[in-house]
């Protein structure tokens, strides 16, 4: 008796779960023809307003908390409107986007995502209609041209630009003076100055000039970028073997490794301990690599920065690069992107004030123009010897020259990343570059 | 002589293997009592930050407290309906003879090639139609969508056939002419033998959902109900991830696993001999 009862349970169970799996099914190839227009006219008319916003970003410590102060900010504007932040790691934001994109289905997306700009070109490229455009949002005199140039699409703005990643030199004011040189010679550097005040420091404090990290291309994209060049010229294409201002990043990374002023350093903690542990003068990075060096407080007042060196033997190079940096975009077939729209534009598109309180929480360098007249913008900080950082930082991001990220930045650098160690084990330039040329060829005509 | 250096030779490797596999976790706990910039600095001993890391944890905007019950339900769940069905299913495989019995065998054995990047967008399009369609509770973003897909295995179904080669027909010839009908028999006789199969099964297909991220990653949407792996990988992201934090998570995160290994361990290993033989 008491086994038929169990069987019966069972039994219903079985059928319980067979039913919802078809049921799933059946509605998924019936229904998902028809909800596609629903949703599209749901967009265009009832639900591009919305009383509730989803806002997706990674790093608590900065663009969520970013987030969350733009959302306390919107309350006051409009109090009706709720704001969901949600944190998440990027990869995570990615793999969601691209399931969501690919299926043509917004269902659970947010209304605004943060995208870092190496990667939006490929989404702008590759799913047309998935994201808003945002011109009457973003204006682009009051935004800076690099970061707006990758987030323009025939004409048309994407995004709100959000941080700076202007790389700078952060240098030991200390370890500086003591291989005889002062704060004046670090000033609007060259390479060659570079290696030679780094052989000075190697000789007279034994400390290594810089740290590099075999897995991590940055330095060589930030010396391109200086000379206005990347992996891929204006149109898209693959730009490595002819590539001028690449070679002479090479040229300039190997010969800092065979003068003897590095130290190798693998993976992003051991570079973050090498500074830390005062194993080398200089970090050459993103602005917002300065939170890593503030970590060592027993240094403070030691440190300092200057602007980024350049290249001697290229032309149009200038003393200020990125690394890095993302912004804001609105997703359009989630219902409620005019509200979307709205938030940006009252927030981060607009409220310097917003900006400026950013500066002081999170070390946000804006790359809104009047970011710098901010009252925090312009504060000392104590850390880096009284110096007014953020204002320095935002007057070079003025001067970043801009170019085409394109659409497969990480996909090639794993690609460079091979014929980097190549190059430095002593491979020819030319030749290596060459073959890269040709891989990266591939990969763009795979990615379409 | 050479029989001493042989035997030294081997505790030697076996050493070596064990230091090699148990210094990660090692590494885990001790970092787990140290602050961010000690992990950083490559620190290797306990340190006095423990607690100030699961408070970190557990008062974190990222809802640790709330992900490791939505685990524990999904794993739990998973694990009890996919060892019912999988286990109903192999028995059925071997004890019923049919004609098309190892065809339908085999083209279940295939499905196990497909990889489950291809079956994601599919997947992620069909529970979504299905929570559109109107069916509360099924679609995307909830409990269900995370669990069905995992309920019946061809790798379990395959596990307790082959389990079941080993189950002694004599106790169903027996049972069946003293009357019991075939459910009882299953739950009566089968359920009980095989026990140390069900808890190796259990492992298995628990330490898979607890550990799965792909498709919950994907499948679920809002914050509150997502599982333990997605907030680890959350909290790594950070600019300056707070290592200590991070591992004290890990540790947690680890131990549900550790444990039902450790009390099943027995059953286990009898369970994973027991389909070999």
């Amino acid at each position: 008796m008491k086994g038929k009862r169990i069987a019966a349970a069972f039994l219903s169970l079985v059928m319980a779960a067979g039913l919802a799996a078809c049921g799933g099914g059946g509605a998924g190839s019936s229904a998902g023809s028809q909800a596609a227009p629903n949703s599209q006219a749901a967009s265009s008319s009832a639900g591009s307003t919305a009383k509730k916003l989803t806002i997706w970003a990674w790093d608590d410590t900065f663009n969520v908390k970013a987030a969350n102060e733009a959302k306390a900010a919107y309350a006051k504007i409009d109090p009706d409107v709720s704001v969901n932040v949600v944190s998440m790691a990027q990869n995570d934001i990615v793999a969601k986007l691209n399931t969501a994109f690919e299926s043509g289905n917004v269902d659970g997306m947010p209304n605004i995502v943060l995208i870092e700009d190496y990667r939006i070109q490929n989404y702008l490229k590759s799913y047309p209609d998935a994201l808003s455009d945002l011109s009457d949002v973003t204006k682009p005199e009051k935004f800076m041209a690099y970061k707006l140039k990758t987030m323009t699409q025939d004409g048309k703005v994407y995004g709100v630009p959000f941080d700076s990643g202007v790389a700078c030199v952060f240098y030991r004011t200390d370890l500086i003076q003591k291989a005889g040189y002062k704060d004046a010679d670090m000033q609007d550097l060259t390479w060659d100055k570079f290696i030679e005040i780094g052989k000075a420091v190697k000789a007279k404090t034994g400390k290594a000039m810089l740290s590099v990290d075999p897995s991590d291309l940055g330095l060589i994209r930030m010396m391109m970028q200086s000379a206005g060049k990347w992996y891929v010229d204006a149109s898209g294409k693959a730009d490595i073997a002819g590539n001028a201002a690449l070679k002479e990043a090479l040229t300039i990374y190997k010969k800092m490794q065979t003068e003897g002023i590095t130290v190798t350093a693998s993976g992003w903690d051991a570079g973050v301990a090498a500074v830390n542990g005062a194993k080398v003068a200089t970090a050459v990075n993103g602005c917002w690599y300065a939170s890593s060096i503030k970590k060592a407080s027993d240094q403070s007042g030691k440190w300092a920065v200057a602007s980024f060196p350049k290249m001697t033997n290229v032309a149009n190079s200038v003393n200020a690069t990125n690394c890095g940096g993302a912004s804001w975009y609105v997703i359009d077939k989630v219902p409620g992107k005019d509200t979307a729209k709205d938030f940006l534009s009252k927030t981060f598109a607009s409220d310097t004030a917003l900006l400026d309180s950013l500066c002081k929480d999170i070390s946000l360098v804006s790359t809104y123009q009047d970011a710098v007249s901010g009252q925090n913008v312009g504060a000392p900080d104590a850390f880096f010897s009284n110096q007014p950082i953020y204002k320095n930082w935002i007057e070079w991001t003025k001067k970043i020259p801009a170019v085409n990220y394109g659409t497969s930045t990480y996909d090639i650098e794993s690609k460079m990343t091979e014929a980097v160690q190549s190059i430095v084990k002593g491979a020819s330039v030319d030749d290596t570059l060459k073959n890269t040329q040709t891989e990266v060829e591939g990969i763009l005509s795979a990615a379409g | 002589m050479k029989k001493k250096t042989l035997t030294a030779l081997k505790y030697l490797f076996l050493i070596v293997a064990s230091v090699l596999s148990i210094f990660p976790f090692f590494w885990m706990i001790i970092s787990a009592t140290n602050s961010a910039r000690e992990v950083n600095a490559g620190k290797l001993t306990f340190g006095a930050h423990l607690l100030d890391n699961l408070a970190n944890l557990f008062h974190s905007d990222l809802a640790f407290g709330a992900s490791l019950a939505n685990s524990v339900w999904i794993a739990v769940i998973t694990t009890v309906l996919a060892l019912l069905i999988s286990s109903v299913a192999g028995y059925g495989f071997e004890i019923f003879r049919s004609r098309a019995r190892d065809r339908v065998f085999n083209i279940l054995l295939l499905s196990m090639m497909v990889p489950f990047c291809a079956l994601m967008i599919p997947l992620y399009r069909m529970f979504s139609a299905a929570g559109k369609a109107g069916f509360a509770g099924v679609g995307l973003n909830t409990m269900f969508s995370v669990i069905v897909p995992y309920i019946c295995t061809a790798f379990l179904i395959f596990f307790f056939r082959q389990n079941t080669k080993s189950f002694p027909k004599d106790i169903l010839e027996a049972a069946r002419i003293d009357g019991l009908n075939e459910p009882g028999i299953f739950f009566h006789m089968y359920v009980p033998v095989m026990r140390s199969t069900y808890a190796a099964g259990a492992i298995v297909t628990f330490m898979t959902s607890w550990n799965n991220y792909l498709w919950p990653l994907v499948a679920l949407q809002e914050p509150r109900k997502r599982t333990v792996p997605l907030i680890l990988s959350a909290m790594g992201s950070s600019y300056t991830p707070d290592y200590g934090m991070i591992m004290a998570g890990i540790v947690l995160a680890t131990l549900p696993t550790g444990l039902i290994f450790f009390f099943m361990q027995k059953q286990f290993v009898a369970g994973i001999v027991g389909s070999v033989k």
